[in-house]
């Protein structure tokens, strides 16, 4: 028993660990539930190619292996957001992503959340890759799930902060607009925010510790710069991916708040691990 | 009363000509399940290239003409020349082109050579393209604070396009002028007035119906360049507990469209049912949708039919076709000013989108977006005829054998999709086990025993938070901390 529990500790020591649980309960339930298209090719595509890159890279620059993690991570976020025509975009937004890690890198951390910008340079180079916003539906219980397991990971990781800066803001703001100015009736507001692509944004991608700034104050004003632009895109552009789209604009900033605003640089695994090496595994 | 309209963009989406599929073994057409069956249900034409759109909304209204009215949030003041009359005749085409499908085929006798069947195509002529009238017409309302941006006569109707300041002096105007518009109109007219939006008011002008010499009301377009690609379904909502029917067929150049604000699920297709349906198929699709709308929570947009459908696109139109493939001039007709045969790659896809809303699930007006996707995707049901002449042969006896299982499943599937109680046809697979002899008869297992599944609730997203609990108490468990272990003793 005590071994399990061991093992139970040592499996929670990295919060990777949990993101990938969630994330692949997501996907099942997404192909199970939902009725996706379960192209099973389609995902281990988009999973081969990230672990394979990864691996050249571990590789290449010598890094510690657990870091296929990340590469799981990135590939699970694009199996759940990313919707293509041919498999060839599927391959460049999984290498994107994590080439990106290493080649866009500042003050030794890579500057683009790896599965947000392989989305988005898929959708622009190609023009046929996708997002589908509306393909979670808005069930309350999906909202709950969602935010209660997101909320778990992002506890382990202690950047809780980033997704209620994030969700708050732009909820404010749709609410000013969508109920005080317009003057719809709250359901319409609860509608657009229980959408399961925005929750999922704002658990498992804007969290991500690498490419958000590490004071935390520095954080919270980050994430809600995200939202207002996301916000204002959706508003004035009518863009439905807004986040998605605004958090690789504001990306590049996070370098500029880690200059002026010093904090403690985060670690996937928790440096009071007891069986673990203490260096970061920043890819 | 039914009320339509628009719009949105596409971040850069570029087209990819699909590959087509493989050719499969084409059945005969029999019978379709069109939009004429639902009731309370309204139509849409929607053709969105870049920012422009275009939306032709059918009018099925069925009181005095005289009574009809029709009010339309639209993004923009129209110009006369972006109204339009289409010919009913274009829904009817699109629809049975599009409708949902019954196919037959046919067992060969194992004990005789067999045939071949391929699907049927034909051509007919285009429609008679639309006739015009104009007139213009001039009021005052400036004490409603309801500007009347423009007035024309086109057709048989009479056309406004009002903006207002505020919504009271709207509705008021709207009712004084004769205009029946629901109780519960006001909680959206505001919204709308405060996003600038228009509203393309419809009146018929009887003196006009007559001249015109048609006998029902005919379908309008409008066209509007404008980044909303939406449906303001809102305001066609008298109430909470109605729900209503809307078929959408939607015309671009990349691929298929989805709503972007509610669940885009295709409907049950390509399923073996038995062959009794062919008398019922109407009733057949009807609850098969009804179930299929109760299972994925009542707040679903339905697929049931994406094609490229491009003219002079060489790979299979359909399989099989229900109706002849729209030609060029209905695209035209239509809206899609891209086809032709002089136009390069040039693709016209085609998404028939099938929604049944009410206010409780549908609180927000539909969103859509055009995405590359080019899969081709059609709603189909098979009936598989049982081989005919002389079966004694050994393989015969085996085909019987088998078929008698087939059945039970179609029996199955049927039970699955409509929610149908099919043990009144339980003769249907017992007649084939009469074929074989006594001691292989007895040999069969029992007539497959219910026939009847429990009604699905959700999309079974409860058995979801049951796992995922677990998972969160497995995790818990693991999580906590450790009473007698120091640190760094392990």
């Amino acid at each position: 028993m005590r071994t399990f529990r061991l093992a139970g500790r040592h499996l929670l020591q990295d919060a990777r660990h949990f993101q990938i649980l969630f994330q692949a309960a997501f996907l099942c339930y997404g192909i199970g539930w939902l009725g996706w298209d379960a192209e099973l090719g389609r995902y281990a595509l988009v999973f081969g190619t990230a672990l394979g890159v990864q691996a050249f890279f571990i590789r290449w620059k010598g890094l510690p292996a657990s870091s296929w993690k990340s590469a799981m991570i990135t590939a699970l976020g694009l199996s759940l957001l990313l919707k293509a025509g041919g498999p060839l975009t599927l391959v460049l937004a999984a290498t994107t992503a994590i080439a990106s890690k290493f080649f866009i890198r500042f003050n030794g951390k890579h500057v683009f959340n790896p599965g947000n910008l392989g989305i988005v340079l898929a959708a622009l180079l190609t023009g046929d890759a996708w997002v589908s916003p509306g393909q979670w539906g808005s069930g309350a219980l999906l909202v709950f799930l969602v935010g209660a397991a997101g909320s778990m990971v992002v506890l382990r990781v202690g950047r809780i902060d980033i997704s209620v800066a994030f969700l708050g803001a732009f909820a404010a703001l749709e609410f000013a607009r969508t109920v005080l100015y317009l003057g719809w009736g709250t359901d319409v507001w609860l509608h657009k925010l229980s959408s399961g692509s925005l929750l999922l944004f704002t658990f498992f991608m804007i969290t991500d510790p690498m490419t958000t700034p590490d004071h935390r104050g520095a954080r919270i004003a980050w994430s809600m710069a995200v939202a207002a632009v996301a916000f204002l895109l959706s508003w004035k552009l009518q863009v439905y991916a807004a986040p998605i789209w605004a958090l690789v604009l504001l990306s590049p900033l996070t370098p500029l708040f880690d200059r002026f605003w010093k904090g403690e640089r985060f670690q996937w695994i928790r440096p009071d691990a007891p069986r673990l090496p203490r260096h970061a595994t920043s890819n | 009363m039914h009320t339509h309209m628009m719009t949105r963009t596409l971040l850069g989406a570029v087209a990819l000509l699909a590959t087509g599929q493989a050719m499969a073994f084409c059945g005969f057409y029999v019978a379709k399940a069109d939009a004429t069956l639902f009731n309370d249900k309204s139509e849409v034409i929607l053709v969105r290239d870049g920012e422009r759109t275009v939306i032709t909304m059918s009018n099925d209204f069925k009181g005095n003409v005289k009574d009809f009215a029709m009010v339309v949030p639209v993004p923009v003041v129209l110009e006369r020349d972006d109204i339009r009359i289409a010919d009913a005749s274009l829904f009817r085409k699109l629809d049975s082109y599009s409708a949902p499908r019954l196919v037959e085929y046919f067992d060969e006798n194992p004990c005789q050579p067999l045939y071949l069947y391929d699907s049927v195509m034909e051509n007919v002529p285009a429609a008679a393209t639309s006739t015009r009238g104009e007139r213009e017409v001039e009021k005052k309302a400036r004490s409603y604070g309801v500007t009347i941006e423009a007035t024309y006569t086109v057709g048989e109707y009479d056309i406004l396009i009002l903006s207002a300041k505020e919504s009271t002096g709207l509705k008021q105007w709207l009712l004084d002028n004769g205009y029946k518009i629901p109780a519960t109109a006001h909680e959206v007219l505001d919204p709308y007035i405060k996003s600038n939006l228009k509203f393309f008011v419809v009146k018929v002008n009887l003196k006009e119906l007559q001249a015109s010499g048609f006998n029902s009301l005919r379908p309008l377009q409008i066209r509007f360049e404008h980044p909303k690609f939406m449906l303001p379904i809102r305001l066609g909502m008298a109430n909470s507990s109605g729900e209503q029917d809307m078929v959408v067929y939607a015309f671009t150049r990349t691929g298929r469209v989805e709503c972007v604000n509610y669940r885009t699920v295709k409907v049950p297709t390509d399923r073996n049912i038995p062959l009794f349906v062919k008398e019922r198929f109407g009733r057949f699709y009807k609850d098969l949708f009804a179930r299929a709308w109760r299972r994925e929570g009542r707040n679903a947009v339905f697929l049931e039919y994406a094609w490229n459908v491009t003219p002079n696109w060489g790979g299979m139109k359909c399989d099989p076709c229900v109706g002849p493939p729209p030609l060029d001039q209905q695209f035209v007709d239509a809206g899609v000013n891209w086809s032709g045969r002089g136009a390069q790659g040039a693709q016209v896809f085609f998404t028939r989108l099938h929604v049944r809303y009410g206010r409780d699930k549908f609180p927000a007006d539909l969103q859509f977006q055009v995405t590359p996707n080019t899969e081709h995707y059609q709603a189909r049901y098979v009936l598989t005829h049982p081989a005919q002449g002389d079966l004694s042969c050994s393989e015969g006896q085996n085909y019987l054998e088998n078929l008698y299982y087939r059945r039970g499943r179609e029996m199955d599937e049927l039970a699955t999709l409509t929610g149908w109680d099919v043990s009144t046809f339980r003769s249907y697979v017992r007649e084939i086990g009469d074929r074989l002899p006594p001691e292989r008869r007895n040999a069969l297992d029992a007539p497959l025993a219910p026939f009847r599944r429990p009604p699905g609730g959700g999309p079974g997203a409860w058995a979801f938070l049951a796992l995922l609990t677990g998972a969160l108490l497995v995790a818990w468990y693991f999580a906590r901390p450790l009473p007698q272990v120091a640190k760094g003793n392990v």
